[in-house]
């Protein structure tokens, strides 16, 4: 049985580089996450190089949007669509009548 | 015997030619190089010079141009005038010694290509004392740089900065590779001395001589203006050739002034506007980036065009609404980043020079302050840690610049935008959606691998932050940092913070 044929749950975990810009920060960054990483992990791993060190942080839910859309928390990388060099934007999840801009 | 009066023989010499029998006049000037296009090869023999010049009186004129400008770097020499410069005006000089120093040799390969293969006598003629000027140009900016390495090692970068793969100038090789080294020399007339010499040089070597005279630095301004004497000679070479183009291939005039003004315009962003914003000392500003741009670049190019008949490039409110952007998130930029560059980044955000930025810019607090207000209330809690890079910044793929600008959308939300292309099986990002188009028409020409690339292709290794400085050239003593965080954060000492990055180490 190849990679290819396993489920995806099973496949060895690839190294998948994106860009992704933080909330208001001021440039997008690199940022490599893995097919096994869930969404959630990866907003994380996007927010370790600017929360609190760029852009203050708040504390509020962290999404990742792609192609205009809200990523599940808990859904991987490799069920998300996401590949090699795609955009991604993290920001945070503020409630109606919260918000700041 | 007495010698002729030069009326009486210039316009023998300064437009030699003949009609070639023993070769195809296409065998001396192949089309690749020669590059006339739709302009019927006869048209290139009605070319002038506003601006002549013989041999002997450039010799003289260039001979007292040397003497003067090295009579005042002796002087000065002796005195105590460096010691005494700010360290953010001595970044600004850092940047252009090793920015613009080989890059004029790069300028000399490019005349002597008109030199060799422009279609007229006269023409020919000019870019031979071009190719001289920037000989001379290479030469001065690397003997200045040179004499204070003794003092600063950040200086040695004038000679080796072009000879590392740091992203600066690899961001400058693929612009001037593009406008130099590969186009045709109508093409390279039109992009070199005609944009880039005739409009934007004079941003860093006349206006930016302004300031340096105000920071007291006699000796770089004294050189960057006797540089610029020979600059308003040889980019005459423009003129005269865009004058020939536009009557026979308007739009190719067009797309030719279009991309290689933007380009310009994003390597000076980067290289001039942090200079005259943040790193000359605030009561030494004669006017801000954009009030320099406005007066040098803006006026003149629009009358510029309407002079030769031409139309305003298709991203010019683009352009324009980037006077108040660009050159601020480079500027963040190069401060984070600051351990990349051969210079000490000044972050320049004490309160009155927010206050002065804010005169300037009416955007600036509300799109840069906050970030600024986080690294300056971690560096007050002792977390200068937090205000260094762990990744690479994204970089344009046809600029190379980090994608640093922001841009307000009709609801009125300020964000870092993509701009993506998908292109013979790969994915490309850019700062900009002309950055993105001028790719696009341009896919042909030389486009050097960005540092992203280079890196995701596995070209740098080990693949961390020390991988990266090492492939860059950085080396520990010229590595940049703030001169003096102290100046710029002491006015905010002891405010209430809150969202800061825990420090390493601690669980927060």
């Amino acid at each position: 049985m190849t990679t290819t044929e396993l489920p995806l749950a099973d496949q060895a975990p690839v190294v998948v580089p994106l860009q992704a810009i933080f909330a208001t920060d001021f440039c997008p960054i690199l940022v490599a996450v893995t097919t096994a990483h869930t969404i959630d992990e990866v907003a994380a791993e996007v927010a370790r190089h600017v929360e609190g060190k760029r852009v203050r942080g708040l504390p509020y839910r962290k999404q990742v949007i792609f192609k205009g859309r809200v990523l599940p928390g808990e859904m991987t990388v490799a069920e998300s669509g996401l590949s090699p060099l795609d955009h991604i934007a993290v920001e945070y999840d503020i409630p109606e009548g919260e918000a700041t801009e | 015997m007495t010698l002729l009066k030069r009326e009486e023989w210039q316009q023998f010499v300064r437009d030699v030619d003949w009609t070639p029998t023993y070769v195809d006049d296409e065998a001396i000037y192949p089309e690749w190089h020669s590059g006339t296009g739709k302009v019927p090869r006869e048209a290139w023999l009605k070319w002038e010079e506003s601006y002549k010049v013989s041999y002997p009186e450039y010799v003289t004129g260039q001979r007292e141009k040397e003497a003067a400008a090295y009579a005042v770097k002796a002087a000065l020499q002796r005195s105590s005038a460096f010691d005494n410069l700010d360290e953010g005006w001595k970044s600004a000089t850092k940047m252009h010694f090793g920015g613009v120093g080989l890059a004029e040799a790069a300028a000399v390969l490019g005349e002597l290509k008109m030199a060799r293969f422009g279609l007229n006598g006269a023409w020919r003629n000019m870019a031979v004392f071009g190719a001289l000027d920037e000989l001379r140009h290479a030469q001065v900016t690397t003997f200045f740089g040179h004499e204070f390495i003794s003092k600063d090692p950040q200086y040695d970068w004038t000679l080796k900065t072009y000879q590392t793969n740091d992203w600066v100038p690899i961001a400058a090789r693929n612009l001037f590779d593009a406008m130099i080294l590969t186009p045709n020399v109508v093409d390279l007339a039109i992009e070199l001395p005609f944009t880039f010499e005739t409009g934007f040089t004079n941003l860093q070597f006349v206006a930016l001589s302004a300031d340096a005279l105000e920071s007291g630095d006699v000796n770089f301004a004294n050189m960057i203006s006797s540089i610029q004497t020979d600059e308003a000679r040889h980019s005459q070479q423009g003129g005269p050739t865009m004058e020939i183009l536009v009557e026979h291939d308007p739009a190719r005039a067009q797309w030719v002034i279009d991309r290689s003004f933007w380009g310009s315009a994003r390597i000076f962003s980067a290289l001039t506007g942090p200079a005259m914003d943040y790193y000359t000392p605030v009561e030494h500003r004669r006017q801000s980036y954009r009030e320099f741009m406005e007066e040098w670049i803006v006026d003149q190019f629009i009358r510029t065009i309407e002079d030769y008949g031409l139309r305003k490039p298709w991203y010019w409110d683009e352009f324009m609404n980037g006077l108040d952007t660009w050159h601020h998130g480079l500027h963040l930029g190069l401060w984070y980043w600051r351990p990349t560059v051969w210079w000490k980044p000044k972050a320049g955000v004490s309160k009155d020079e927010r206050d002065w930025l804010v005169e300037k810019y009416p955007t600036w607090e509300k799109l840069y302050g906050d970030k600024w207000d986080v690294m300056i209330d971690n560096i007050n809690a002792n977390n200068v840690e937090a205000t260094l890079p762990e990744t690479l910044p994204w970089l344009c793929s046809t600029c190379h610049l980090p994608c640093s600008i922001v841009t307000q959308s009709r609801s009125g939300v300020w964000r870092v935008r993509d701009w993506e292309l998908d292109y013979d099986g790969r994915k490309y990002h850019f700062c900009t959606n002309a950055c993105r188009q001028i790719f696009w028409k341009d896919r042909d020409n030389v486009n050097h691998e960005t540092v992203i690339d280079r890196f995701l292709a596995g070209q740098i290794q080990p693949m961390d932050v020390g991988g990266i400085l090492n492939y860059m050239g950085m080396t520990p003593d010229v590595m940049g940092d703030d001169p003096d965080y102290e100046a710029w954060t002491r006015d905010y000492v002891g405010r209430p913070t809150s969202g800061l990055a825990a420090p390493a180490g601690v669980v927060s």
